[in-house]
């Protein structure tokens, strides 16, 4: 037996080491060739430039002075950049304490009482999310309007003045409160339908023995659909953290950051320095600053699916 | 009834209260069911709204409008969507959207393929490197590359053409869709490709005639998932084209929201309708492709 181990390896090791060499560094050198050839001009190249010109002084096109960690510095005093900072974080806990519990409560609903209304529901909870964002901003301006809005209209049509006079957009205590409510209705159906096939691969089983013993629906939520949805819900809601940093569309659109700075997102700021004011150095380290902070709950989410490989 | 069947003694349980039992809590779950039911319609209601009721206003004069709001159009007016067509111009925005769609599919896709299937299958030291490489990719936010990015494509003279928008487009996708890929070659068994190298296939007939028609289903999602994303981007397009005749879609509506008040609110609801309705033919013929394609980008993430 021995024998014929030793004389089966001896036989099939050469032949392979042989037949592999040199085709497979070519196959994999072609295969890896057009993905990082694109990434080294569009984003390797890049990323080093950011961090060389976060620490720039930039006037003209050309026109560049090292200033160190200048442009940082200055970032911590720059109002608009504390305010965007601010915005960001507090639209993220808003995001987290409104959209995922309503998202939960609909996608839970909704698998809970599966009956004909179920696919078109769902369907329908989803429509928003498949919007550009144009056209969410600007059905969230119809919406909010002053004057002819559609709740201002209906202010109007119920008699209602105290509703047809307020200007959702204009004040600077609602903008951000407009803003985060057109989001809401339109990025809480990804968040269903995320939920919505998490829940339908909890075991029948489990459903079937909670009734048996008499849970009510609240229960069995609370009791099992809950912890089983532990570790999808923690990932929302680093997806919403992540998302909030990289805000800028809705903002932008419907309010233009404004009015003054009450709707200003990191996005916004970097957009307002680096293609408004050409200022590119301090656009650069907002860059930088966006770049940290979505690295940090990148890394957060990835190390959470670590430990639940079998869901990835 | 199963609790009488496993009952291991054979004895009938007193049959006279279960039927109570079960039909307390018929009526109970009935109960709930139709209100949460109830409010699931409302819910939907409020996303239905904001779609329909421009439908309502557009066919108005202004002045009519301003009158009765609520009430159905006295006529069938088409001058609002006239004008508003004029403004929007989606037309032409929709073509440049689809060369977009179009062009970041056929950039993104084939070069994850590829790459996902070597750091699958190709373990050794080089690979690693490189997929950590690429994995970069999937940590960056494109918000912190867009200055240097700008400046590049002035330097290049890609600005404001369609290729210089697809391209980065297609590099902050291919990280992603590399890790998709490769977990997806993972799951297939590794005896399919070890049968094929046997039968005397090498590296590139055992991957281009077994492992990417095994990939297709896959591949189709990608597509559906490229596709959405380039059609709803608007940070990019926005840095990077400035020529009229180079907007997509979203800087369509964009430019008219810019330039156009909600003070003519029937021609604003107008514009509404025609900048939405291509994005809700596509869903209404797709649908279950886009939330499929959705959910499968989303639960490897």
């Amino acid at each position: 037996m021995n024998v014929f181990k030793r004389k089966a390896v001896l036989r099939t090791e050469p032949a392979k080491r042989k037949k592999k060499d040199p085709g497979r560094k070519v196959f994999v050198f072609l295969c890896v060739l057009p993905a990082i050839l694109f990434l080294a001009v569009f984003l390797y190249y890049p990323i080093e430039e950011t961090f060389r010109l976060s620490t720039m002084k930039t006037t003209g096109l050309s026109n560049e002075v090292f200033v160190g960690t200048d442009n940082y510095e200055k970032l911590f005093r720059d109002e608009e950049f504390l305010a965007g900072l601010r915005h960001v974080f507090s639209w993220a806990f808003w995001s987290i304490i409104i959209q995922l519990p309503l998202s939960f409560f609909i996608a839970f609903s909704l698998t809970y009482y599966s009956n004909k209304l179920t696919k078109p529901l769902q369907a329908i909870f989803y429509l928003p999310n498949v919007l550009p964002s144009a056209i969410t901003a600007m059905l969230g301006k119809f919406v909010f309007a002053p004057n002819y809005g559609l709740i201002v209209s209906l202010g109007k049509a119920l008699g209602w003045k105290w509703l047809a006079s307020i200007d959702f957009l204009g004040n600077p205590d609602l903008a951000f409160w407009s803003v985060f409510a057109v989001a809401t209705w339109a990025y809480s159906g990804f968040y269903v339908i995320y939920l919505m096939s998490r829940i339908e691969q909890i075991p029948k089983d489990l459903r079937e023995a909670a009734e048996l013993d008499g849970a009510s629906m609240w229960c069995y939520a609370r009791k099992i659909v809950l912890p089983e949805l532990n570790y999808p819900l923690r990932i929302l809601a680093i997806l919403c953290t992540v998302g909030s940093l990289k805000l800028f569309d809705l903002p932008n659109m419907m309010t233009m950051g404004g009015p003054g700075n009450a709707t200003v997102t990191l996005g916004i700021t970097l957009y307002r320095h680096g293609f408004i004011n050409w200022n590119y150095g301090k656009a650069a380290a907002i860059g930088v600053v966006i770049f940290v902070l979505s690295l940090v709950f990148t890394i957060l989410q990835f190390s959470l699916g670590r430990k639940e490989d079998e869901t990835i | 009834m199963k609790i009488r069947k496993i009952n291991p003694a054979g004895q009938r349980e007193p049959p006279a209260e279960r039927p109570i039992k079960r039909r307390a809590t018929k009526i109970h779950y009935g109960m709930s069911e139709i209100v949460i039911t109830i409010v699931l319609v409302i819910l939907a209601l409020v996303i239905i709204i904001p779609l329909v009721v421009p439908l309502l206003f557009s066919f108005k004069t202004q002045l009519e409008f301003a009158y009765h709001p609520w009430a159905l159009p006295k006529a069938i007016r088409w001058t609002n969507f006239i004008e508003a067509w004029k403004a929007v111009r989606i037309d032409q925005g929709l073509l440049n959207t689809l060369v977009v769609c179009f062009g970041s599919i056929i950039c993104t896709i084939p070069p994850a393929i590829l790459a996902g299937y070597v750091f699958a299958r190709y373990k050794s030291r080089v690979t690693e490197i490189l997929f950590y490489a690429i994995l970069i990719g999937y940590f960056v936010p494109v918000q912190m590359v867009l200055v240097p990015l700008y400046r590049m494509e002035v330097s290049l003279k890609m600005n404001d053409t369609l290729y210089g928008l697809f391209l980065p487009m297609a590099a902050f996708g291919i990280p992603f869709w590399t890790l998709i890929f490769r977990s997806f070659f993972k799951s297939i068994p590794r005896e399919m490709a070890e049968s094929a190298s046997i039968d005397g296939a090498g590296h590139w007939r055992t991957f281009f005639s077994i492992m990417l028609p095994l990939a297709r289903p896959a591949t189709v999602l990608a597509i559906i998932q490229v596709f959405m994303g380039a059609w709803n981007d608007y940070l990019l397009s926005l840095i990077l084209l400035s020529d009229q005749n180079k907007f997509t879609m979203q800087l369509r509506v964009a430019s008219f929201l810019n330039s156009y008040g909600t003070d003519r609110m029937p021609r604003y609801a107008a514009a509404v309708i025609i900048s939405a309705l291509p994005t809700l033919i596509l869903y209404l013929i797709g649908h279950r492709w886009i939330i499929k394609g959705m959910l499968s980008g989303a639960i490897k993430e």
